[in-house]
């Protein structure tokens, strides 16, 4: 999409109609609903991003996009670091590694949550993406990949303080589907001590051996 | 690998069953009666009807998992066994709701609590809704037949320490405590109830009363979404289905029409009012939707000083119900005292959070111990519940406002959780609130509860029991269905599920949905075969 949007001489940085924002629930918003459609418009990318390359997935060529557009892509790779802080791993590697896995598992997650639910996160996305909302809501002044860990961080807590109910929600709905996509994952139990389903039962059980 | 259980034997054997996404062609069926849903009420039902000599076809939009897909694993089973993934919540997106999707419906991923209806339920419902012939005393026959039915008795071995906390607290405070019934047979105490038993030995729908209904000749049909029921006349002529592909959630253009003489709708407490909505059935005093319940849910998490392993063991083995009726039947608003298990993505769900913070506090998961609240709503005129509606796509969803009354009562019940938790002794608690740091006493942690805002999605909430929606009453003004779970308006139609229910229960539904399915399923099939 094309960035940046500045915001116009002296706007307050919540100035898009407030109260027609208050009344928007993650449901029946027609607010986002206009802006998933300014998001098409003004040339966001509105199609599952299918399969992307190696090379801009950092990962497997083979997975393919359901739900997740390359811009809602951009979205999570500059969250996942300020979400997940000091559980991803350091080295650089590694970490390329599980936030672009983490990413695919949010995607098949949100693919199962059926299409009600999905148009709800599609408007909060292009929330996110388009430009004058990312700023003006969001209060993120540069396109995702620019965007630092701190400034991602920073945003997360402002909609997790912020006294309206709505942005409370957004920033639950992100930090939910990206929690529980990454700890649930096996690779990532360790991290809070899950050792997994006891290894005698798995022994004994049928659906644990091999054909 | 060959497979003993009770599901692969019966399909070996040439049971009836249909995969909506093996259908290539639209067609038609017809039996004595369809059923839609497969859950407690479904299940039920259909087991009864079938042996009555009656030709029964089942209908259910999830899909059919069992034994050989139960691998104890969350991110599978949450994308598969729930309603959307388990992402469904509330209109608002304020209340989570955990709710089965799947053949043996939410029975398939309950934690196994089988709690008959408290008398003073029942005995509200005969004042309030003229429903006396569901005393407590006429009930207990059914209870008891159910309880045999589903192998429901209070758990023997100790519980886990997740679960011996609660009891813990409630000894140290004097609060009344008890062991939990579960429905379970040769239970290996895993702790997986909630992701589909790996060892068949919960007795819920799909190990009892799915597979004694296939066994005598009812046809199932899985991955079949109920569209709407056809009227011709003043009856009910047909249902017409769409079935779904594989993936369990995409619609295909093929569709299906069943036939009856009677149709019994069982698909939920959001999932069956949603087809009466989308089917236009007449409804001359607006009844449908209205009244749903939830007993919404808040809950405290604790660290604690001994490895708690809120991951194994039996989920739920103690309760307490010392405030669930304290202020009687329909005083301040009274909750049951449970525990939930606590495993790597449930947890990551439900403690809210991010960053290192975040992390740290998952690392300590296996020093957690959790306690829940659940409210009891729908007795007082202060909680008349939420609405049923449909979307512009004609799915359900349910709006849950929250009421100043419920609120004052999810503010006692973190009072009464944080209390427990620090009585058993917690090293330090946290409520399940935006708001709430870790307090490392019980007198900083009341300070903490004093100043919250108790607000949508500042209070984390939940719900694993949807009840309401179709009401059962005698004055068809002001319900849905007659007291047999009888349409008031059209006369070959039943409800036998939880949104009967003219309020919730105070107590986890599975058995009060069983035992009043059982009686109207065997007043059914009199009736059809008279």
């Amino acid at each position: 999409m094309t960035d940046p949007l500045t915001l116009p001489e002296g706007q307050d940085s919540i100035s898009l109609d407030r109260r027609s924002f208050l009344r928007t629930g993650l449901g029946g918003a027609l607010l986002l609903g206009t802006i998933s459609v300014t998001a098409g418009l003004s040339g966001c990318a509105t199609s599952p991003a299918g399969r992307l390359g190696a090379v801009e997935t950092r990962m497997d060529a083979r997975y393919r996009f359901q739900f997740l557009t390359a811009d809602d892509i951009k979205l999570f790779e500059a969250l996942l670091p300020a979400i997940l802080g000091s559980a991803l791993p350091e080295q650089a590697n590694a970490r390329r590694m599980a936030i672009a896995s983490t990413v695919e598992r949010i995607d098949a997650g949100i693919h199962k949550f059926g299409p009600a639910n999905q148009k709800e996160l599609r408007q909060l996305f292009d929330l996110l993406n388009l430009g004058i909302t990312r700023v003006t809501i969001a209060r993120i002044w540069s396109p995702w990949p620019n965007v630092t860990t701190e400034q991602a961080n920073g945003f997360l807590e402002r909609w997790r303080s912020s006294s309206i109910g709505l942005l409370n929600n957004g920033y639950m709905a992100l930090t939910k589907i990206s929690n529980v996509a990454f700890y649930g994952y096996q690779e990532n139990w360790h991290l809070s001590g899950y050792p997994g389903p006891p290894e005698w039962a798995v022994q004994a059980l049928p659906q644990f051996r091999k054909a | 690998m060959s497979f003993n259980d009770r599901i692969a034997q019966g399909l070996e054997s040439g049971w009836k069953v249909i995969d909506g996404a093996r259908l290539t062609d639209n067609h038609t069926a017809e039996a004595d009666v369809v059923i839609v849903g497969t859950g407690a009420g479904g299940g039920t039902t259909a087991e009864i009807l079938a042996k009555s000599g009656l030709s029964v076809i089942l209908v259910e939009e999830g899909r059919l998992y069992y034994q050989k897909d139960f691998k104890m694993d969350e991110l599978t089973s949450y994308a598969n066994l729930y309603q959307e993934g388990m992402s469904r919540t509330t209109k608002d997106g304020a209340i989570a709701i955990l709710q089965g999707r799947c053949v043996g419906g939410s029975t398939t991923v309950n934690w196994t609590s089988s709690f008959r209806t408290p008398d003073a339920t029942l005995n509200y419902w005969a004042r309030q809704f003229g429903l006396e012939a569901l005393s407590p005393a006429a009930m207990a026959p059914w209870f008891e037949g159910r309880e045999t039915r589903h192998s429901m008795s209070p758990w023997e071995m100790a519980p886990n320490l997740n679960n011996d906390i609660l009891r813990q607290g409630c000894e140290k405070l004097g609060f009344s405590w008890q062991v939990i019934p579960r429905n379970v047979k040769g239970c290996w105490n895993l702790g997986y109830c909630g992701v589909g038993c790996p060892t068949n030995a919960k007795q819920g729908a799909l190990m009892t009363t799915i597979p004694g209904a296939l066994d005598n000749n009812a046809t199932l049909y899985h991955g079949l979404r109920a569209e709407r029921l056809v009227m011709k006349q003043d009856k009910i002529d047909a249902l017409q289905a769409t079935a779904m592909a594989s993936d369990g959630i995409t619609p295909t253009n093929i569709t299906v029409t069943l036939k009856a003489k009677h149709f019994v709708v069982a698909a939920s407490a959001i999932g069956s009012p949603g087809l009466l909505l989308r089917s236009k059935l007449p409804d001359p005093y607006e009844r449908v939707g209205k009244r749903s319940f939830i007993h919404p849910v808040n809950a405290s998490v604790a660290q604690m000083p001994k490895l708690v392993d809120p991951f194994y063991g039996a989920p739920q083995s103690v309760y307490s119900d010392e405030f669930n009726f304290r202020n009687g039947v329909d005083g301040d608003a009274g909750y049951k005292l449970e525990v939930p298990p606590l495993h790597p993505a449930m947890s990551a769900g439900v403690v809210p959070g991010h960053g290192d913070e975040q992390a740290k506090n998952l690392a300590g998961l296996p020093w957690m111990q959790s306690v829940i609240a659940l409210v009891r709503d729908g007795f007082h005129e202060n909680s008349t519940g939420g609405t049923v509606s449909l979307r512009d796509d004609g799915s359900p969803m349910l709006d849950y406002p929250v009421s100043d009354y419920l609120w004052k009562g999810l503010r006692n019940a973190f009072y009464t959780m944080a209390e427990i938790q620090f009585a058993a002794g917690a090293k330090k608690v946290r409520l399940m609130h935006l708001d709430s740091d870790w307090y490392s006493s019980w007198a900083d942690a009341k300070a903490a509860i004093d100043g919250f805002s108790m607000k949508p999605h500042r209070v984390r909430l939940f719900t694993a029991h949807q009840m309401g929606g179709c009401g059962m009453g005698s004055n068809p003004k002001e319900s849905v269905v007659n007291g047999f779970g009888e349409h008031h308006q059209v006369n070959n139609l039943s409800v036998h599920d939880a949104s009967i229910f003219p309020t919730s229960i105070g107590a986890n539904p599975q058995l009060s949905v069983y035992a009043l399915a059982a009686r109207n399923s065997t007043r059914l099939a009199q009736r059809l075969k008279a």
